[in-house]
């Protein structure tokens, strides 16, 4: 009797939980997919794969694609990273432009290089979305050309690419 | 030789009923019962609330335990929260008391097993993500762990709790 008692307050509470719980996260704008994006095969994970559909078609997503744009020399890498990790090892002439220092530092950025500069993005590879936020960013002030190199620092580094 | 023996056995039949009586005075006691539902109550909503606000930084946790199949990992981390939050309500306002205190347990319960299972196989994931890099893991998994087992030793008394429950807001709905 107690036993059943207890199953119906449970029902009852995790019913009220859940139902909640689908409610904010349908209103609310930091609400998520129901599935998200967590094969590493087919790119970075994510929590909200749908709303990264412009996102999607700006990436580079292979290492070797990241090598030719890198070898015409006239797109700048920026380093999404923290300054720890960049000093630890970069893409060579790649700018560190840590996302969470991003309003500190876009000023001198903005002065040093115009708004058609061909950009691409990078972080610490295809768990990070860091990269992701800060292409969003640089498109927000103003650049044009911005693309995303998803497999990062590690996946450069895996390829025996030079690093400074 | 059997003289000592049966004083040992008296003196450990006495030491019995003396824990028992001591369990019991723990078990039964009203206001431990009290705090106990507040500790746990404030813990689980105030866990609650980051995973909240962020639920895309609680699903790359989620992820990063390497457990869960990639189909659940969002309604994981969209549910779990509210769970939490539900929960820890109900023990503080006294709502069906034994039951949050049953479900918070069989949360703490999927947490402990996640840490021990991660720590065994030395599975530690690190996204590289900035923001997960600046909040920092406040915690190590151990110590993580530790507060998990404390935590479940507490919920037990609310589940196990006979005697009339106390409320700081009127009536206890359910016993």
């Amino acid at each position: 009797m107690v036993i059943r008692k207890s199953i119906k307050e449970i029902i009852i509470l995790v019913s009220v939980s859940v139902a909640l719980a689908l409610v904010v996260n349908t209103l609310s704008p930091r609400g998520i997919a129901l599935v998200g994006q967590w094969d590493i095969t087919k790119g970075v994970i994510t929590a909200s794969p749908a709303g990264d559909a412009a996102g999607q078609k700006k990436e580079i997503d292979s290492v070797a694609r990241a090598k030719t744009l890198f070898d015409k020399g006239d797109v700048l890498f920026v380093d999404a990273r923290s300054q720890n990790q960049y000093g630890n090892g970069h893409i060579p002439g790649a700018v560190s432009l840590p996302v969470g220092q991003f309003e500190e530092r876009i000023e001198s950025f903005l002065n040093r290089y115009p708004p058609a500069q061909p950009i691409v993005t990078y972080c610490s590879g295809r768990t990070c979305e860091d990269s992701h936020d800060l292409a969003q960013f640089l498109s927000d002030v103003g650049f044009t050309n911005v693309r995303i190199f998803i497999d990062g620092f590690p996946g450069w580094e895996a390829e025996g690419y030079p690093i400074e | 030789m059997c003289g000592f023996l049966s004083t040992d056995f008296r003196a450990g039949k006495r030491k019995d009923i003396q824990l028992n009586k001591l369990r019991q005075s723990i078990k039964n006691n009203s206001w431990i019962e009290l705090a106990v539902r507040w500790i746990l109550g404030l813990t689980f909503i105030y866990a609650s609330y980051h995973k909240i606000i962020s639920p895309s930084d609680f699903a790359k946790i989620v992820y990063g335990y390497g457990l869960f199949p990639e189909i659940f990992i969002n309604l994981i981390a969209i549910v779990i929260p509210f769970l939490e939050l539900i929960a820890g309500l109900a023990l503080i306002i006294g709502v069906y008391p034994r039951s949050a205190a049953m479900i918070i347990n069989a949360l703490l319960l999927v947490f402990v097993t996640v840490l021990a299972i991660n720590l065994i196989r030395g599975h530690e994931f690190d996204c590289g993500c900035f923001s997960a890099g600046q909040s920092g893991y406040a915690s190590s998994s151990e110590v993580t762990l530790v507060r998990d087992v404390i935590y479940f030793i507490l919920g037990i008394q609310v589940v196990l709790f006979e005697g009339h429950r106390r409320s700081c807001f009127g009536r206890i709905i359910s016993k």
